[in-house]
C-alpha cells in the first residue's frame, strides 16, 4: 500500500521566525531554537556592519535618477535594525574622501547580503525544507 | 588596519566563516568547507593581483 506523502514538519511561526530575523541578525534561528547558531550569526553580520562604518563605507539610499542605488539599497537595508540604527539614529554617514571608503562599502553591502540569506534560512527551516 | 591585503583576509574570514555556518553542521565538513571558501578567496585574490600586476594603475579615478 503506498505510503502518503510526508508532510513537512512546521517550526515555529512563520512570520515570526522571518520579521525576527531580518530584523535582528541570528535571531530567526534563536527563534527557532538554534541559539548558538544565532549568535554567530549575530557576531558576523555585526562585526562586518561596524568594520563598514569604520572603513566610512557608504551605506546606501535611494537617489534620484540612478535605479541601480535601489537595489544597493535593498541590500543594505537587509540588515535589518542596523541599518536604521546608523541611518536615523546615529546619522552615519560614509566619507567619500575616505581611504576605506570602497572597502568599507563592500562591508556594508555584505553585512545586509548575509541577514537577507539568514531570512532565507530561516523559511526554509520554518518550511521543513531544512534542519 | 587599512592594508589591503589585510582588508581582504578578513573579508575572506568573515564570509567563509558565515557560509560554513549556514551550509554544513559536521565539524569534520565545516573545516573542510571553511578551508575550500577562504583560500579560495584569498589564493583567487592574489592570484587577480598578479595577473593585473603588468598593468598600469593609471591616474586615479575622479571623485565625483
Amino acid at each position: 500500500m503506498p505510503q502518503p506523502p510526508a508532510v513537512p514538519e512546521r517550526r515555529g511561526n512563520a512570520v515570526v521566525a522571518v520579521l525576527s530575523a531580518w530584523l535582528v541578525p541570528g535571531l530567526g534561528q534563536f527563534y527557532l531554537k538554534r541559539p548558538l547558531r544565532g549568535l554567530a550569526f549575530f557576531a558576523l553580520v555585526v562585526a562586518s556592519a561596524l568594520i563598514g562604518c569604520h572603513l566610512e563605507g557608504n551605506l546606501y539610499k535611494v537617489l534620484a535618477g540612478q535605479p541601480l542605488t535601489m537595489l544597493a539599497t535593498f541590500a543594505s537595508m537587509g540588515m535589518g535594525f542596523l541599518y536604521f540604527l546608523l541611518r536615523y539614529a546615529l546619522h552615519y554617514q560614509g566619507n567619500i574622501m575616505g581611504a576605506g571608503y570602497e572597502y568599507g562599502t563592500a562591508f556594508l553591502l555584505t553585512a545586509g547580503l548575509m541577514n537577507l540569506l539568514l531570512v532565507l534560512d530561516v523559511w526554509d527551516i520554518v518550511r521543513g525544507k531544512k534542519e | 588596519m587599512l592594508s589591503h591585503f589585510l582588508l581582504m583576509v578578513l573579508y575572506a574570514l568573515i564570509v567563509s566563516l558565515f557560509f560554513t555556518l549556514l551550509w554544513r553542521r559536521e565539524r569534520k565538513e565545516q573545516i573542510r568547507l571553511f578551508l575550500q571558501i577562504f583560500l579560495g578567496m584569498v589564493g583567487g585574490g592574489l592570484l587577480v593581483a598578479w595577473l593585473m600586476y603588468p598593468f598600469p594603475s593609471g591616474p586615479p579615478a575622479p571623485i565625483p
